[in-house]
């Protein structure tokens, strides 16, 4: 299942997202992923479709059991298939 | 803090895959293909088969959803062999299924 754990490595269509940027008003969507790419996510709002870049953003999603998680938009970067395999980024 | 094998999760995210084109495929045709497509990619990264229930309703060439009698047409043949042949109504494509006969156990 997805969990807090494992969000940078599992599937991110599909959930229920909410976009928190802080410069672009324009950007800031709640919605369904409805598509991925290296750098962005499509988020589809209304039948309006926007594609938010990952690098500058924080997402905000809802699992499918309930759960409310946070990410910054950096860790996820990577085109989906990519991003089953481990992307971990060591800092020391 | 033990690791899942990214083979177990790439399972997993080619069912949920799975699950969103049949939600998608009669209003957003183009969407069921592209994540019928990505679950073919993220099985071919991680060395692992996708399921033979889920790869039978995914046509090869177009990577299209294949619901009987919507997008694809399901015959039972008897000439030669007999077999059931799944043909995809978006490219034309011909799944063959040969019938085994089940021995008497």
């Amino acid at each position: 299942m997805i969990s807090s754990e494992n969000i940078i490595l599992h599937e991110l269509i599909g959930l229920e997202s909410l976009v928190m940027t802080s410069s672009n008003p324009t950007c800031k969507v709640k919605g369904i992923v409805v598509d991925e790419t290296k750098n962005t996510l499509i988020i589809e709002q209304d039948d309006v479709r926007k594609r938010i870049i990952k690098q500058d953003s924080f997402f905000r999603f809802k699992l499918p059991n309930g759960t409310m998680i946070e990410i910054d938009g950096s860790a996820i970067i990577g085109r989906p298939e990519d991003r089953v395999k481990k992307k971990i980024k060591r800092r020391w | 803090m033990k690791e899942r094998p990214a083979s177990e999760i790439a399972l997993e995210r080619i069912n949920i895959l799975f699950e969103l084109a049949e939600k998608n495929y009669r209003r957003r045709e183009e969407l069921a293909r592209r994540y019928l497509q990505l679950a073919k990619r993220i099985a071919m990264r991680n060395r692992i088969r996708i399921p033979q229930n889920l790869n039978r309703r995914m046509c090869k060439e177009c990577y299209s959803y294949l619901v009987p009698g919507v997008t694809s047409r399901v015959r039972v043949r008897s000439k030669r062999e007999p077999h059931v042949s799944i043909t995809c109504m978006n490219c034309g494509t011909v799944k063959r299924l040969p019938i085994k006969r089940r021995k008497q156990e």
